[in-house]
């Protein structure tokens, strides 16, 4: 279906972002980082239409609804997602080397959705349990606390790389990387707003579990991962006021966070193949 | 102010107050409450648990009861966990209220000189006006940009103040109040409350619902009775839609009528319920087809138990089971003879698609249990039979959901005002000199220094503008 076909050209542009961005840093060509912008914003500009167009063919098939309804279409939201506010994060600070940490995760997610044989691209019906307009907010917020959090996971690895330049190190490379106050300030902004994202994201979700099933809250794999997650970036929030653990232990415990982000999103559907959970 | 400082005028030097007033240990704890978390998702839990349960040494498996591994969120010690979580949120808070209410209701001198020590001179402005004059101007212009404005005027000079945002010092607390809510909810609905599951046949009524803890039974002051299952596919036969036409009745009577579908539940005295799942069941009717010797192929409609006569009448048969899918292999019913000379039975299952058999391995394929002709000289074919829905609903009472929807509510709005307000504090004086008036404006602000910079720019690029059209 063009859709598909128009997000799986998107996944090159995205590794085409990546490539022109690492090259800009590497040989510190500004006009390679601006074409790593416009390629990202074709990238994105094409992915929202793709989207637009996904949920338009499923009305014209009978079994409308947005797409956010399963693994593929996920991936595809979350790669929107993540680029969209990389993005706003360019536009603000009008530096492209955080643009070499994120694209590889974009790019990563939409590989996985067109490329892997176990994840169709067929648009299908939803089940009766996920016909609720919940099903837009919850989505919405969970991937766009994720994207943030992706985000923030680039800015904490390029902190530790930082760490390795020194004035007399003559890499061009680590040199390009901003300041380290810069990259703390900007982590533990993307921390905030994944943070308040994700708890409207594990809300909406409660409220929408409770008018299914009765129970808004039953410790169930994903329920009790994205709880962790949560609590994990919250002691991140909480660090930034104990003195001693500026810098290197948050950009540690966000990374730990993002692994959890990870879990919750991928990680729970191993776990409940692995031990069934009568429900 | 995110780095606070130990606050010298603590009365209570005592060492379980100091302990529980550190934000140490809520990073301590919430990193614990996360990792025992994760245990709870690969130790099954609950339902799940008896199988992995079987595969310990009697030794392990005691440690895994005595600690309550297998239905670890509920166990004691996780609760504690999250009472010591509870306490030490309590004890902060009201740690560092007192500072956050000063903060609020603090009442700055409008003539303080401290904030103007180190005003850059971009902050500074000169106009030929009387300071009487421009002070209007400014106090106007303020007016339109801020809440709290207060004035002072001494020596011909005049000094304002404004603020906005006082109240943002209070949204940590919302959101620290929200948790305990949250816990305080979940706390009433597991007490009080109740999660069941029932499942009615259509046409039938129970006023029995079952826990699902332990499935006990649970008696309701009403009967609910499912008039009516209907269930939509689609074209590739996943489910599209179920609903259950239910009835609720009291003493007999019918006291309302109402159709419950998947994420539109139905409540009732204050008990909802929910349309979880569904099945089939066999009906009671059962569409046989005998082949004798003599007689043609004779065609029955059985009911279910009760003892048929053979048509040579050499004995009753009965249909004792009915299975509308066996191993996949389709309908199956099966079928006791017996015989008028006997006293055993001759017991064998019979296939509406005989050729599913072929799927049975070859050695218990022979067996007499799955021949459908083994009563010679008869031979019995499954035609249908009848199904039945039944509806699988979950029948739930949480009298602490409101608690925990309100503590949900405050959580959002306590981040919002904790991380996207500030309070921002202006002060503005006009200085009369030989030419007229020197304005100066300076600021201070809990966070966010650069918001608090672009404010008084703009205020400065306003009040430049205006003096050179007066």
């Amino acid at each position: 279906m063009l859709d598909s076909i128009i997000l799986s050209y998107a996944t090159f542009v995205y590794f085409a972002a990546f490539m022109l961005y690492l090259l800009a840093m590497v040989m510190n060509r500004d006009l390679l980082a601006r074409l790593g912008t416009a390629a990202s914003l074709i990238g994105l500009l094409a992915q929202s239409v793709a989207i637009i167009l996904r949920w338009v063919m499923s009305y014209q098939m009978g079994i409308g609804h947005a797409p956010f309804s399963n693994l593929y279409e996920s991936l595809v939201f979350f790669a929107w997602t993540l680029m969209f506010l990389y993005m706003i994060v360019e536009w603000r600070t009008k530096n492209r080397t955080f643009g070499t940490f994120v694209t590889p995760l974009a790019f990563l997610a939409m590989a996985y959705a067109s490329f892997s044989p176990h994840i169709s691209s067929h648009i299908q019906p939803l089940i009766p349990a996920l016909k609720s307009n919940w099903l837009i907010s919850h989505v919405i917020t969970c991937f766009f606390g994720y994207a943030a959090f992706g985000v923030s996971f680039g800015l904490s690895i390029m902190y530790l790389v930082k760490r390795l330049d020194a004035p007399e190190k003559k890499n061009l490379f680590l040199r390009l990387i901003p300041g380290q106050g810069i990259l703390d300030d900007l982590n533990y902004q993307m921390i905030v707003i994944g943070f308040l994202m994700l708890t409207l994201g594990i809300i909406t979700g409660s409220v929408w579990a409770h008018s299914a099933w009765g129970s808004y809250w039953s410790w169930d794999p994903k329920e009790t991962w994205s709880l962790i997650t949560w609590l994990i970036y919250a002691a991140v929030i909480h660090s930034r006021m104990v003195r001693g653990w500026k810098g290197k232990k948050i950009a540690i415990l966000s990374m730990a966070g993002f692994f959890c982000v990870l879990f919750t999103y991928f990680g729970v559907n191993y776990l409940a193949g692995l031990h069934s959970y009568a429900k | 102010m995110l780095h606070m400082k130990h606050d010298p005028s603590t009365k209570r030097p005592h060492s379980f107050w100091a302990f529980f007033a550190s934000v140490r240990l809520a990073i301590v704890l919430l990193i614990i409450l996360a990792i025992a978390s994760i245990l709870g998702t690969v130790i099954p839990q609950q339902q799940g648990a008896a199988e992995f349960a079987s595969r310990l040494s009697p030794g392990m498996l005691r440690l895994f009861v005595a600690l309550d591994l297998f239905d670890m969120y509920h166990s004691v010690w996780f609760r504690v966990l999250l009472g010591l979580l509870s306490l030490n949120l309590i004890v902060c808070s009201l740690k560092r209220w007192p500072t956050a209410w000063k903060r609020f209701t603090a009442r700055p001198g409008p003539d303080r000189q401290k904030p103007f020590e180190d005003v850059p001179r971009e902050q500074s402005v000169h106009t030929p006006e009387e300071p009487q004059k421009a002070a209007e101007r400014i106090g106007r212009l303020l007016q339109s940009r801020y809440r709290k404005i207060r004035e002072k005027e001494a020596d011909g000079n005049r000094f304002f103040y404004a603020e906005k945002g006082a109240f943002s010092h209070f949204g940590v607390y919302g959101v620290h109040v929200s948790v305990l809510l949250i816990l305080v909810g979940g706390l009433v609905g597991s007490f009080f409350g109740f999660e069941a599951y029932v499942n009615i046949l259509e046409g039938e009524q129970t006023d029995t619902v079952y826990l699902r803890k332990g499935m006990r039974p649970l008696k309701l002051d009403f009967e609910v009775r499912c008039d009516r299952f209907a269930v939509d596919f689609y074209e590739n036969g996943t489910p599209k839609e179920y609903r259950s036409d239910l009835s609720f009745l009291e003493n007999g009577r019918e006291v309302q009528k109402v159709a419950v579908l998947v994420n539109h539940p139905v409540q009732f005295r204050g008990v909802t319920f929910y349309q979880s799942s569904y099945g089939t069941a066999p009906g009671k009717l059962v569409d046989l087809r005998i082949a004798g010797p003599d007689t043609q192929e004779m065609a029955m409609k059985v009911e279910s138990g009760r003892p048929v006569q053979l048509p040579g009448g050499e004995g009753v048969f009965s249909v004792v089971d009915a299975r509308p899918d066996i191993m996949n292999m389709g309908p199956a019913v099966m079928i006791s003879v017996k015989p008028a000379n006997q006293d055993e039975t001759v017991d064998f299952w019979v296939f509406k698609n005989q050729e599913a058999l072929g799927r049975i391995p070859g050695p218990m394929r022979q067996s007499p249990k799955f021949n459908p002709a083994v009563f010679q000289p008869y031979a019995f074919f499954l035609d249908g039979m009848e199904t039945r829905y039944y509806t699988g609903l979950q029948v739930n009472k949480d009298p602490g959901v409101h608690i925990v929807w309100v503590g949900c509510f405050l959580m959002v709005a306590g981040l919002f005002f904790t991380f996207f307000t500030s309070h921002r504090r202006i002060w503005v004086r006009v200085l009369g000199t030989d030419t007229g008036s020197r304005i100066e404006a300076a600021g201070m602000t809990s966070k966010n220094p650069v918001g608090l910079e672009r404010d008084l720019d703009r205020l400065m690029e306003d009040i430049r503008k205006k003096t050179l059209t007066s």
